[in-house]
């Protein structure tokens, strides 16, 4: 891993948690509180992918990155849905 | 190792004993939360009331240190790698206290709570979010303890499982924090 890419991937990682941070300020989660929990959440799976890929250097091995993303999104995917299953959506 | 007898476990960066434990605490605290927004299913309007309690800015900035002390640690396992032990050393104890300052914005989260009177069986919410960022929070002391111990012992791959450690409470808290603090 090059410092380069640890340097882009915190970049990275600061932005999208001032992302889904600035939307549960936002008024966004009052009106449409399930794109907003959409939101939030594929921000959560895109910082959880880049820590597994970029910090714990899983890029070097592409096989086990595939088999941990399915895993993370079947997760991620799980728990939006029981978040989502009171709201009626 | 020759091809033949090479397996896909050999592809895996770091200690395989290090992935076993990333893959049963990812997989105790996955269990946690999804207990946790199915038992929000029964009372939603509770738990979005005993949530709005929390203060999501001191979470946020909480988030941003600790990612930014995972990139320290992942700066001195590079640095260590190409011979700077005297910056890898450095980039490990910025990483630990990042880990502390992480501590202290949690251990004041907890105490104003004890002061508003909320404690663990306020609401149901409260066991969980008492339960779940303590017990992670228990994790960051003792990765704060490793990484200032393989800042000392400073062999490659000791700072190679102490680090992984660390990505891993790192892991943990990304998934935490969105499920416990932001989904309202």
């Amino acid at each position: 891993m090059t410092r380069r890419s640890l340097y882009i991937a915190l970049g990275t990682l600061v932005l999208l948690t001032l992302g889904s941070s600035l939307l549960s300020f936002s008024g966004v989660w009052a009106k449409w509180p399930g794109a907003a929990a959409v939101v939030v959440m594929a921000l959560a799976w895109q910082k959880a992918r880049i820590i597994l890929g970029k910090y714990l250097g899983l890029v070097q091995a592409p096989a086990w990155q595939r088999g941990f993303d399915v895993a993370l999104t079947g997760v991620c995917l799980l728990l939006l849905v029981l978040y989502l299953a009171p709201l009626g959506l | 190792m020759t091809d033949q007898t090479r397996t896909a476990l050999d592809d895996l960066p770091g200690d395989l004993l290090m992935w076993v434990l990333i893959i049963s605490e990812l997989l105790v605290f996955g269990a946690g939360l999804i207990v946790f927004l199915s038992v929000r299913i029964t009372d939603p309007t509770g738990f979005a009331e005993a949530q709005n309690a929390l203060n999501r800015t001191a979470a946020a900035t909480n988030t941003i240190i600790l990612l930014t002390s995972g990139f320290f640690a992942a700066l001195a396992l590079n640095l260590r790698q190409s011979r700077r032990r005297g910056g890898a050393r450095v980039s490990l104890v910025c990483a630990a206290l990042l880990g502390a300052a992480f501590l202290g914005i949690k251990g004041a989260e907890f105490a104003s709570k004890a002061a508003q009177g909320i404690v663990w069986d306020t609401h149901p919410f409260f066991n969980f979010y008492f339960l779940l960022t303590g017990f992670h929070a228990a994790h960051v002391a003792a990765g704060v303890i490793l990484l200032l111990l393989v800042a000392w012992r400073d062999h490659v791959g000791n700072i190679e499982d102490a680090t992984a450690f660390w990505h891993m409470v790192d892991l943990i808290w990304v998934l935490l924090f969105p499920v416990v603090y932001l989904l309202q």
